[in-house]
């Protein structure tokens, strides 16, 4: 991975670890360079972030352990029966 | 299509916080909301030897959630002896979900100017990442739901992180298009 210059393939998936901030600074950077010429991947990039944060902004709520924990011994218990 | 086998013993960390999500974002109690999600799971396994495999598990479970939601509102409709008022509704599975959204209070976000947009964005994408292939809708929920780290999500599915990151960006891309096509349908 020693190069600078990336493909459109592997630009987007770059795009989308990048909102889950995956990228390690070279990696960052091999993104923007592509960004800079290419205009199909920045219009991607745009909207994969745009997603990003309407997923945010859903505040989505979640289980908690505990609440798992409990369902999880419900099913334990039936399926012993 | 490869046959669908059902796997009880992952439900909860598969398909727990998204059964979760879209409950509360229709009975206005979490509460009740793991109590339907239990129920639900409970019933599953009751009525697993019925399973066909024509269906994911995922839209196979969200199947009984919907019946026990509904269940659920004609127990309070018949307390309250108000249960003549939304039958109609019921008769229609495309209309329950109108008639729960406009009953039901969002609980993720407080903010009532947010909430119908927050409402709608929620229940478009729900829909949506129902319409997934199985493998993309979980992996892609674990990672962007549960906040799972990339390892276990790896470990559980036996891939690798850059199989993970296919998996998901095709998901994203996926779900994007689905969103786009429910927005211009819808306005
Ligand atoms: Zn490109």
């Amino acid at each position: 991975m020693g190069r600078f210059f990336i493909n459109c393939d592997e630009a987007s998936i770059l795009s989308t670890r990048e909102q889950y901030g995956d990228l390690n600074p070279k990696e960052a950077f091999r993104h923007k360079l592509h960004q800079g010429h290419c205009i199909r991947c920045r219009s991607f990039h745009k909207n994969n972030e745009r997603f990003q944060r309407k997923l945010r902004g859903l505040k989505w709520v979640t289980l908690s352990d505990s609440q798992k924990d409990s369902i999880k011994k419900r099913i334990a218990a039936s399926m012993k029966k | 299509m490869p046959e669908v086998k059902l796997i009880p013993e992952k439900w909860v960390d598969r398909y727990g916080d998204y059964l979760f999500n879209f409950t509360i974002s229709r009975v206005n109690d979490p509460i009740m909301a793991q109590d339907l999600v239990s129920e639900t799971f409970l019933a599953g396994l009751k009525s697993a030897h019925r399973f066909k495999g024509n269906s994911t598990e995922r839209t196979w479970l969200i199947s009984i959630l919907k019946r026990k939601i509904i269940d659920y509102y004609r127990k309070i409709n018949s307390n309250k002896g108000k249960a003549e008022v939304r039958m109609s509704y019921l008769s229609n599975s495309d209309q329950e979900g109108d008639w729960m959204e406009e009953k039901a209070q969002d609980l993720r976000n407080p903010n009532v100017e947010d909430t119908i947009e927050q409402e709608e964005l929620g229940k478009a994408l729900e829909e949506c990442i129902a319409c997934l292939p199985e493998r993309y809708a979980t992996i892609f929920v674990q990672k962007t739901i549960d906040n799972l780290e990339t390892e276990t999500i790896c470990k559980e599915h036996d891939i690798t992180a850059s199989n993970l990151w296919v998996i998901i960006h095709r998901a994203r891309v996926q779900l994007m298009e689905c969103m786009n096509k429910k927005w211009h349908k819808d306005n």
